[in-house]
């Protein structure tokens, strides 16, 4: 970040602002542009809606797949079992998601204090 | 900040009792979620070198978990700046559908421009899930303040949590580590299944986790999400249309 090497206080907020927010507004910005003409009720907005909810599995799949430091310390059955586990609790309670979060913590909680003896 | 704005902008209601609401929702569960689940980006940004500070502002101004996620860490991996700026770019892609298919909701026909670019700047995973699922059941002259309410608390809590995860994260213990990684990904899958109202919706998800794995192992090169958005997405789409025509 040689760039930024004449004023060393303000380079980590100028490149994050150059480098981490720009980059992901602009498409903010996009959408309040086009969404000035999409109806509540189109199918476009349809189309859209289920673009973003298989997006967001993507995301947890991504998450759960290619774990961060500390969430590798969970072998992968573990984090594949805490889906698992959370599903099961969220529809045996009738849709909870706070009782998703409760099963499926534990299980990951649970394994990795399990695995390291 | 936002809602100050829009509380002056002309022809725009404004309803303090709705605001709180959102507030009072977003402290049911939403903001602890986001804000416990984002902790990693502050230890993350400490170990990339940057001030407290930036990585409260990261939460603040990006306001995307992958891609505050994906910014430190290209940081640490020195990655060079134009590439870090194309990852983030792509990892927020996601962010033009999220914008699209809640921005209809709020908006009316006098609504302010501005208000709709703050508005927008809100929206991530979290508030988008729960705006699916919250939003139809609010009359929709109030739903801006009910919004705002509810956004704004769950991203003041999460700056605060950046700090707290920035000065905390290495010493704790790693069971508790590997558990509040893993708070996200239960809790984006829980709401968004709250949320789902139709067929399509459910398809959706199936798509998406049957899709994805295929997606991160074979087309990678941050173009994996994409591929799949318009595969999965498409394809949930198309059959929630043919059912709909057909009944």
């Amino acid at each position: 970040m040689s760039v930024f090497s004449a004023d060393p206080t303000l380079a980590p907020y100028l490149a994050l602002i150059l480098f981490g927010f720009l980059p992901s507004e602009i498409w903010r910005g996009l959408a309040v542009v086009v969404a000035r003409r999409i109806d509540e009720n189109s199918e476009l907005f349809l189309f859209v809606r289920s673009v973003a909810t298989v997006l967001l599995v993507g995301v947890v799949v991504k998450i759960v797949l290619l774990p961060s430091r500390e969430l590798a310390v969970a072998p992968v059955w573990a984090r594949g079992g805490a889906l698992a586990v959370a599903a099961a609790g969220f529809f045996a309670t009738r849709r909870s998601v706070f009782a998703a979060i409760v099963a499926g913590e534990a299980v990951v909680i649970l394994s990795v204090w399990w695995c390291m003896g | 900040m936002s809602d100050a704005d829009a509380a002056q902008a002309p022809g725009f209601d404004w309803s303090w009792r709705w605001f709180l609401e959102g507030v009072r929702q977003a402290l049911t569960g939403p903001a602890f979620y986001v804000s416990i689940s984002l902790m990693g980006v502050g230890s993350l940004a400490r170990a990339a070198g940057f001030p407290v500070g930036a990585a409260v502002l990261s939460t603040i101004l990006v306001w995307a978990g992958p891609g505050q996620l994906l910014f430190f860490g290209a940081v640490i991996a020195k990655t060079a700046p134009p590439a870090i700026a194309l990852a983030v770019s792509l990892s927020s892609v996601r962010l033009l559908p999220m914008c699209l298919s809640v921005l209809p909701m709020l908006r009316e026909k006098r609504t302010p421009l501005p208000v709709l670019f703050a508005a927008a700047h809100f929206i991530a995973v979290t508030v988008w899930a729960e705006s699916l699922r919250r939003l139809p059941d609010i009359e929709r002259p109030v739903r801006l303040p009910f919004f705002f309410g509810l956004a704004t608390t769950c991203l003041t809590l999460t700056s605060f949590s950046t700090a707290l995860g920035y000065w905390l994260m290495g010493s704790l213990p790693p069971p508790l580590g590997a558990g509040m990684m893993m708070l996200s990904p239960i809790y984006f899958l829980a709401t968004t299944a709250r949320s789902a109202r139709s067929g399509a919706d459910w398809l959706a998800m199936l798509f998406g986790a049957v899709l994805a794995p295929v997606m991160v192992t074979f087309v990678g090169g941050g173009f994996d999400l994409l591929a799949l958005a318009l595969v999965g997405g498409g394809g949930a789409w198309f059959a929630g249309y043919l059912a709909r025509r057909t009944s």
